[in-house]
């Protein structure tokens, strides 16, 4: 026991010394872009990925000097708890980042049910949000009760995101299964998320208008590892593709590998959430599934297709994480993130121009200000992005992509051909 | 043998420790007021510790208060699991269920889910009854199982209760969770869910020390005698006269309301429900408290889940920010992030190895395990006297 | 009164002179009925990860029934076989994740190998994992070794996770998994055919080990009362270290088998496989070997029926309920000793 007491309290002395250091690091001169997402147990092969798409952009304007003499400094926290986005998490990490007064932006979060808890905080206290990857309507849309998280300031929108909507994303498979792929019966299969199950839901009911048939709508849960049987009991019904709404954490990987395995041969088609990455990439469906098995894969991405821009970021993106062991290729939403934080990097360079002698609550209302503006911009990986009034990107481009088991880097996606959906 | 024990114990009772056991005797004896000093007490000063360094490097206070506010949460939930499995020996795995469904319960009366608006005081009451219910539910057929049996079997409850909610979309919203609760109104007051953390967090510390009070009570009670004694032998308490079935089923209720009134703050805070809140890493994780804490010990449970909230929370998420500012070079480069679980693992098997009854185990614990410690033990007597602890 | 009865050993000659046939007749006809109710194709799937899950709930049954501990970690010695059979195939017989053997006799070699190395290390895990963490706590409150166990199930989950990373490896699969047997129009892999003998095989082995072997003798006396088996010479220590041992390689071939049979394998595999697993074992009766392996093809034969009939995401609330009804109505599991209240 005394060993116990005199160890506690030297460690308690180390603490204190040691955090003394710390706090607030940097000067003055430094500002932070938060990001809030899932990064460790299982959900760090989602969220890993995505923040380095974020660190990515800080880097480069590091490098570049800065913005109006200001140091970006990254400031990630991590909302997974035993492996799992955990909400609460979310909720008490947007308050550190809203009581950070260096805190001018927030990229993340990763799910939208994280989401649901963290806008109202952000909104309340006015400090930017842009999240890469949430998809569920309701957050923003008034038809789908958007103005619920933002009571207190229905009309402040510090709440952007980069995405593609449900609405639009599902539909947009749905189309192309149809006509381009001419398919009759399909099996959709969904993670049982906020994500998948949405997705799955926006492209069965387009699909089904289209007139196609569902041969079996089946959930399987994200832990979910033995598809056989689900496999099993479809193929009686003898579908001619299969539709999962979810991402490869969900377990798209293993569906895709155990389908072949048994046969079913038919083409396998899904949202953003498995275009993640070639077949040498970590946790890449092409990797986990194999080559040869995810041929004949099919996916959507909110983006332009064939850009430039995509192009020098994934060569940007691998160069700079080359040293490290795991995720030195780009995710699914790497893309998004970088673009997340190209957003708010430019909107503050924009209103430092204006206001060069600004303090820090102005900084982070000006940044704001300028990223929710609808008037405003912005050139990034995803194209040429910009913001209606309630947060949601005006983006109309859905491209398709298609797996070629024969490119480079052991199978890769493919661009096929983008379709204009703002009309929608 | 008593005498002679007591004779034994008598002759040691000079040495030391005077202030400590004159203050355990005052505690014992007016347990009430010992709770709200001790509550009114934390209350002040976690708030002022914070303002000092090292802590207010770390985030500012009100962000402390508020993470103050959740591990008070943890709190109650230990409380109510203490009940079951410190006090009955009741082996509950799947506590978390009955925190899912106070949650649910306001949920489902409070929010724009189902446009129903009652308020949140009386729904205090209602979440932990409706939760109680659940309790003597899962009580009642699992009476005749022995210890593991009935492990399994509640953490099968404590497994299908998320996954009932998950799935049933049209009544629970599954996977999206149900948003837009309402916070609690007082006389016109809105406590805010965001910004201002006072108000939530004084009623937190008013819940706990109401719970405490209670529990205390509870614990001194006859039926607090009831469930040790099944704890111990549950064929003697019968023979004895103790009825097994209404004691047992009311450890379960009672311990189920505690976290039926947990559940309806923390939604209510939290203005969402999801069924990701309540997996069985919840149930563990309150498990872990108790038993880290020191089973039986109300207080001694309180605290553990204190630490083991904050240690999960604050200071594993923390090492990166930790460890790069000590500035070691090897330790700056790891991303301690990743290596959560396998600290946390360690942390707790050490913590096993070494201390096995728990940081504050109750009086009678400590004494199956580190005989040599009889000697705090003198001035009290009789063990089978007064006081049962 | 309190009635102790005699606990029957877990041999099956005996459980027969008993004449409990009940359970084993309740069992074949439930097979019959769930292979009525979804064909032989699904049949063959229940069959084959029931077969994985009764491995698993073996080695927890084992553990229980000789120091009545929860061995939370023993899923994740699965995982960590299951990486462990990953690793001795690409690194060290030098296979492709993604690829299957060249021949028949390849594959037997790799096969028979890959199983001599992985179920004895996987042991070997197991026994250093009772001799630090839980028998210095054999004495202590019943809950501190199951905190223990948690506590190195989160460490052997985070050190692979570190080692192989958090997404799904590609392991080989020795076997090809297109390799089929056509029975009129039911196609049966290769595979499953591999998987389901080999949990029969090993079971009927360890059945035989533990009946017939004085070291089994030994490990059924000590979990039927530990200080009676060590007046009679039983080394205690010793033996509850070979309960590990066996069970936890076991564990090590559910984990070969898993990876043969899918094809990847993830790190917080071990979690839900435990769970599933400790019900099999509960479902059976705890302590009671046969009962493991029998609880073990319920599951697999509940949750593929509840795919079948498209409730696939019910299995394991259905797992759980089936648990609940049996238990109601013996408390001591299908195939569990009944005893009288003993205090």
């Amino acid at each position: 026991m005394k060993f116990a007491r005199v160890g506690a309290a030297i460690a308690a002395a180390a603490i204190i010394v040691a955090a003394c250091g710390g706090g607030s690091s940097g000067g003055d001169k430094t500002l932070k872009l938060g990001v809030t997402l899932p990064l460790s147990g299982g959900a760090a092969a989602d969220g890993q990925p995505t923040l380095k798409g974020a660190q990515l952009a800080v880097d480069e304007i590091n490098k570049k000097g800065g913005i109006g003499g200001y140091k970006l400094e990254l400031f990630p926290l991590d909302h997974a708890v035993n492996g799992k986005y955990n909400e609460q998490q979310g909720a008490q990490d947007m308050q550190t980042f809203v009581n950070d007064p260096a805190v001018i932006g927030v990229v993340g979060p990763y799910n939208s049910a994280v989401a649901k808890v963290q806008i109202p905080i952000g909104n309340d206290a006015g400090l930017l949000q842009c999240s890469p990857a949430n998809t569920n309507q309701s957050l923003t849309k008034p038809e789908f009760g958007g103005l619920d998280f933002r009571k207190n300031h229905p009309d402040r929108i510090a709440y952007i995101r980069v995405a593609a909507t449900d609405d639009i994303q599902g539909p947009a498979m749905a189309v192309y299964a149809a006509k381009t792929l001419g398919l009759k019966n399909l099996l959709i299969i969904d993670d049982v998320t906020t994500f998948g199950k949405g997705v799955a839901d926006t492209f069965q009911a387009k699909w089904e208008e289209l007139g196609g048939t569902t041969a079996a709508r089946v959930g399987a849960g994200a832990d979910t590892t033995d598809f056989n049987a689900i496999i099993t009991d479809a193929m009686t019904k003898k579908p001619d593709g299969v539709y999962y709404g979810g991402v490869v954490t969900s377990g798209a990987g293993l569906l895709l590998k155990q389908m072949r395995q048994q046969g079913l041969n038919v083409p396998f088609l899904g949202p953003d959430g498995i275009v993640n990455g070639n077949g040498q990439a970590d946790g890449s469906l092409i990797k986990i599934a194999g080559a040869e098995a995810a041929n004949n894969s099919y996916g959507t991405v909110a983006a332009i297709g064939d850009f430039p821009a995509k192009a020098t970021f994934d060569a940007a993106f691998k160069e700079a994480f080359k040293a490290d062991k795991e995720f030195n290729t780009p995710g699914a939403y790497s893309g998004p993130a970088y673009a997340c934080a190209t957003v708010i990097l430019d909107s503050l360079q924009e209103f430092l121009k204006a206001t060069p002698n600004a303090d820090q609550a102005a900084i982070r209302e000006g940044v704001r200000a300028w990223a929710s503006d609808p008037a405003h911009s912005f050139e990034t990986v995803l194209g040429t992005t910009a913001f209606d009034k309630n947060g949601d990107t005006t983006q109309p481009f859905i491209s398709f992509y298609q797996v070629d088991p024969a490119a480079a880097g052991g199978g890769d996606w493919v661009f096929k051909e983008q379709q204009n959906f703002g009309a929608q | 043998m008593t005498a002679q024990v007591n004779g034994a114990r008598a002759s040691t009772s000079q040495s030391g420790g005077g202030w400590r056991l004159r203050l355990s005797d005052f505690s014992d004896r007016h347990r009430s007021t010992t709770v709200i000093a001790g509550m009114a007490l934390t209350g002040l000063l976690l708030p002022l510790v914070v303002l000092l360094p090292p802590f207010n490097g770390f985030s500012n206070q009100n962000v402390w208060l508020d993470g103050f506010t959740i591990a008070g949460i943890y709190v109650l939930l230990a409380l109510g699991l203490n009940i079951v499995v410190g006090l009955s020996g009741l082996l509950d795995l799947g506590y978390a269920a009955f925190f899912a469904i106070g949650s649910y319960t306001f949920a489902f009366a409070a929010s724009s889910f189902t446009g129903l608006n009652f308020p949140f005081w009386p729904m205090l009451l209602v979440g932990a009854i409706t939760a109680a219910i659940f309790g003597i539910l899962l009580g009642a057929p699992t009476l005749r199982l022995r210890g593991d049996y009935l492990a399994i079997v509640t953490l099968g409850f404590g497994e299908i209760v998320p996954i009932v909610i998950l799935n049933s979309s049209k009544y629970t919203e599954g996977p999206n969770g149900i948003g837009g609760i309402n916070p609690p109104e007082l006389a016109g007051f809105v406590f805010p869910t965001v910004g201002n953390p006072w108000p939530f967090y004084i009623m937190m510390l008013a819940l706990i020390t109401i719970c405490m009070i209670l529990i205390y009570r509870l614990q001194d009670s006859r039926l607090g005698r009831s469930w040790m004694a099944i704890r111990e032998d549950e064929l003697a308490a019968a023979a004895n006269g103790v009825n097994t079935v209404t004691t047992k089923l009311l450890a379960f209720a009672l311990g189920a309301s505690t976290a039926g009134l947990a559940g309806v703050f923390a939604s209510s805070k939290l203005t969402l429900v999801s069924p990701n809140l309540f997996r069985f890493d919840v149930s563990f994780t309150v498990l872990a408290m108790v038993v880290l804490g020191g089973m039986g010990n109300i207080w001694g449970v309180a605290i553990g889940a204190f630490i083991v909230f904050l240690t999960q929370t604050v200071i594993l998420k923390q090492l990166n920010v930790f460890f790069g500012n000590l500035g070691v070079p090897f330790l700056s480069d790891i991303d301690f992030l990743q290596y959560q679980f396998l600290l946390y693992g360690i942390a707790l098997v050490a913590m096993m190895l070494l201390r096995p009854e728990g940081l504050f185990p109750s009086r009678r614990r400590r004494r199956e395990l580190h005989t040599e410690e009889d000697v705090e033990f003198g001035e009290h007597g009789d063990p089978l006297g007064e006081s049962p602890e | 009164m309190t009635t102790t009865t005699i606990p029957a050993s877990s041999g099956f000659g005996e459980s027969v002179r008993r004449l409990r046939i009940g359970p084993y007749l309740f069992v074949v006809a439930l097979g019959l009925i769930v292979f009525v109710a979804i064909g032989p194709q699904q049949f063959v799937n229940a069959l084959t990860i029931g077969a994985i899950y009764a491995l698993i709930a073996i080695g927890y049954t084992m553990v229980y029934g000789i120091i009545e501990l929860i061995n939370f970690a023993h899923g994740d010695v699965f995982m960590v076989g299951a990486f462990a059979s990953m690793f001795v195939l690409t690194s060290v017989l030098g296979q492709e994740p993604n690829s299957s053997a060249d021949s028949a006799p390849q594959a037997v070699f790799l096969i028979v190998t890959t199983f001599l190395i992985v179920m004895p290390v996987m042991g070997l895990l197991g026994v250093a994992i009772e001799r630090f963490a839980y028998r210095p706590l054999r004495n202590a409150p019943r809950l501190a070794p199951l905190i223990t166990a948690i506590g190195i199930s989160f460490i052997l989950q985070n050190i692979i996770q570190i080692i192989f990373g958090p997404s799904p490896v590609n392991t080989p699969q020795v076997i090809p998994p297109t390799a089929k047997i056509q029975i009129g129009d039911v196609s049966i892999g290769v595979v499953n055919i591999f998987v389901i003998s080999v949990s029969v095989g090993l079971m009927i082995v360890l059945q035989l080990f533990v009946s017939r072997t004085r070291l089994g003798r030994a490990m059924r006396s000590t979990a039927q009362d530990r200080e009676a088996a060590q007046l009679m010479g039983v080394d205690i220590n010793r033996t509850i270290a070979l309960t590990f041992f066996i069970g936890s390689a076991l564990a090590g071939a559910a984990g070969i088998v898993q990876g043969f049979y899918f094809g990847a394998i993830t790190f917080n595999l071990g979690f839900q496989a435990g769970l599933k697993a400790f019900t099999a074992a509960v479902l059976g009766g705890i302590g009671n070997i046969a009962g493991a392996a029998l609880g073990g093809f319920i599951i697999g034969f509940v949750e593929v029926t509840a795919a079948a009939y498209g409730l696939f995401v019910w299995g394991q609330a259905l797992v759980f309920a089936v648990l609940i009804i049996v238990l109601v109505f013996r408390p001591s599991g299908l195939l569990g000793q009944q005893l009288g209240e003993r205090a």
